[in-house]
């Protein structure tokens, strides 16, 4: 080994070994716990199929595997497509980029927690928007739907995110050689097609980390389907929660726990592909 | 050239804040025309430019195209195509795909477009390199399809700016001389802007010399070699010595001067100068005059003097030569014959020119 070699080794061991005992140690605790059974308050530690088989079987974990993977994709949808804008506004529209950059992260200056109850407070029975609405007549009584359910979710999630969307798109778009708009704008194009030919097919690498970024948590969340989600707003997270907790099954929660990740990776393998073949058929 | 003017600027100004990047430029390009925007870094060739290609909104000013008040059309509507100082070569795109971008609006089928893109790629000598990504092309390459992506559009005016700059010098001439037999063939107008005023010289019908945002001149490129308006261009065109000199008299046309360390001497007036006075300039060509070791006969004035300083440049040589009365050393070349170097540094030499070859220069305060 070459002195440099060694050097580099050396320089990357704190983040190895951090990496390690943060990651990579509790994933393979997560993996054994998966083959083991739950015997009351005992682990039976003999190797077994078993929880794969009753989490393969038991239609309520398909149902919130899938829901839990539709509501994520719901959420990184509508957050993302009310990032781009936000992000192509700052990118292009205006001057003092630190200002708008920096009003942009105030949701980070508050509490998640206090985000998501700020949101029940907004949404809810006697919340901000029914007694707005009813004072001002437009409505005899409060709406129900706006809590405790899937919409509910999306909103408090959309909002919690956005600062997650906005910066990656924003960086893609800020990247972009003005001169590049020019030459297509030289060449006939109006500024829809601009947009759809060169900005937004370079902007696609920010697109896709973005939501990446908002999909993944999304999916593993429970506190906002928790709080705002009623009961038509759990995710497969709830769940694995119970398994955890309530239910004191942690062999099956860690099979949960691996399944969702897997789910997750496929998905978010499945959805890169699809983008950056959508990139290339747009030209 | 039909005659029939397809540009016109008239008294274009560019601020940016505070900064005046064009100060009343006025111009008119006939149809047909080959010209070039000549000057220094910075003097706001490019701006110029961006205006005619609807990039830029001028400060003051009007920019017809073909007769059209341009105010207010925006690029993608103005009958030009641009060619990018900065190549703007689009990353996401293989180089077929970025020559063939304005053609999707064109009504071409497929077939007729892959083949004018064919045709544009092989007009850059860039035959075959349809699939090869933008990111895989060097410097000289990436010049040359914006090149194509631009003649592909077969504009009524194209905008070049600086496009062979990244090109090595064999490539580049016969690029410049694929560049005049094309424009000349279809007969667009060109508007290029360069650094090389050799390039501007061998390929324009006219030049226009700027410098900081103003036109000095503008005019054809023997007119310019042979009576620039004043010191800046003749300094920025061709090697030029400047010798002060005293108006003595002005019989019609023509100027009787004394030039210093030269004598007198009867040479043409400049009627592009702004203006002549008793003290004037006159400019020599470094390639007009005559060096030789004895007295030579049959030129209009010589001088004697010292060889400071000799230079072998392949195609020339240049000699530096201190006259009494002169104030710089006044600079000789001679071509290259017989790879010698006639001279060196400390002869005793004799210099001599004809006064057809003096180019008066105007007023010294004005220089
Ligand atoms: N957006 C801008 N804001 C302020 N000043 C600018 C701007 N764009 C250009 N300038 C200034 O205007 C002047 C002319 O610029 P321009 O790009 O036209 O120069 P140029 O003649 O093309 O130079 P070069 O030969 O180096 O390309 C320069 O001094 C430049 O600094
Ligand atoms: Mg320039």
């Amino acid at each position: 080994m070459s002195d440099n070699n060694r050097t580099g080794v050396l320089l990357a061991l704190p983040a190895t070994a951090y990496v390690g005992l943060l990651v990579a140690a509790p994933l393979g605790v997560l993996v054994l716990y998966s083959f083991w059974t739950q015997t009351y308050i005992d682990i039976d530690r003999s190797f077994t199929w078993e929880n794969y088989r009753t989490a393969f079987s038991d239609p309520l974990v398909r149902h919130l595997l899938i829901r839990s993977i539709w509501m994520a994709g719901l959420v990184t949808f509508v957050t993302v497509a009310l990032a781009y804008p936000i992000a192509y506004f700052v990118a292009f529209r205006t001057r003092n980029k630190t200002f708008w950059l920096l009003l942009i992260t105030i949701p980070f200056w508050i509490s998640y927690l206090l985000r998501v109850f700020a949101w029940r407070v907004i949404l809810g029975f006697n919340g901000l928007i029914n007694s707005t609405l009813m004072s001002a007549g437009l409505i005899d009584e409060p709406l129900d739907f706006l809590l405790y359910n899937e919409f509910a979710v999306i909103m408090t999630l959309a909002h919690a995110w956005a600062p997650f969307a906005i910066l990656p798109i924003y960086v893609s778009l800020q990247r972009i050689d003005r001169s590049l708009l020019e030459a297509a704008s030289d060449l006939g194009a109006g500024r829809v097609e601009c947009f759809l030919r060169v900005t937004l097919p370079l902007t696609i690498p920010g697109i896709i980390a973005s939501s990446l970024i908002i999909f993944i948590p999304t999916v593993g969340d429970y506190v906002t389907p928790a709080l705002v989600g009623g009961s038509d707003g759990k995710m497969v997270a709830n769940l694995i929660q119970v398994y955890f907790g309530a239910a004191n099954n942690w062999p099956l929660g860690a099979t949960l726990s691996l399944m969702s990740m897997a789910a997750v990776g496929m998905v978010a393998v499945a959805f890169v592909v699809l983008l950056r073949s959508a990139g290339k058929a747009i030209r | 050239m039909t005659g029939r003017s397809m540009i016109e600027l008239i008294g274009i100004e560019k601020r940016y804040h505070s900064f005046q990047a064009l100060a009343d430029l006025n111009l008119t390009l006939q149809e047909g025309e080959f010209f070039s925007l000549l000057g220094p870094s910075g003097c706001g060739k490019t701006t110029a430019l961006r205006i005619i290609a609807g990039f830029l909104e001028p400060t003051a000013g009007i920019v017809r195209i073909a007769g059209q008040d341009m105010q207010g059309v925006p690029a993608n509507r103005r009958p030009t195509n641009m060619v990018f100082q900065s190549y703007a070569i689009f990353p996401h795109l293989n180089v077929g795909d970025n020559v063939g971008f304005g053609l999707s609006r064109s009504g071409l089928s497929r077939r007729q477009r892959k083949a004018r893109i064919e045709e544009a790629l092989a007009m850059v000598a860039l035959e075959g390199f349809e699939d090869r990504h933008a990111d895989a092309l060097s410097g000289g390459q990436r010049q040359r399809v914006a090149l194509a992506r631009a003649l592909v559009m077969q504009p009524k005016v194209l905008l070049l700016d600086e496009p062979l700059s990244a090109l090595d010098k064999k490539l580049r001439e016969s690029m410049q001389f694929e560049l005049r037999r094309l424009q000349q063939s279809v007969g667009i107008n060109f508007v290029m802007v360069t650094h090389d005023q050799y390039e501007a010289m061998t390929m324009s019908d006219r030049i226009g010399v700027m410098f900081d945002g103003r036109l000095a001149q503008v005019d054809t490129p023997t007119q310019l070699y042979a009576f620039p308006a004043n010191r800046k261009v003749a300094a920025f065109i061709g090697g030029m010595n400047f010798l002060p000199a005293q108006l003595v008299g002005e019989p019609a046309g023509r100027l009787e001067v004394m030039v210093a360390g030269l004598g007198g001497l009867d040479i043409a007036r400049n009627q592009g100068v702004a203006r002549h006075d008793r003290e004037l300039v006159v400019g020599l060509r470094p390639e007009q005059l005559h060096i030789s070791r004895d007295e030579p006969a049959g030129f209009d004035a010589r001088a004697q003097g010292t060889v400071t300083d000799a230079a072998f440049y392949g195609e020339t040589v240049h000699y530096h030569v201190e006259i009494a009365g002169v104030p710089e050393p006044v600079v000789v070349s001679v071509p290259n014959h017989f790879h010698t170097v006639d001279f060196k540094r400390g002869d005793r030499v004799w210099i001599a020119a004809q006064g057809a070859s003096v180019i008066d220069l105007g007023a010294r305060t004005d220089n």
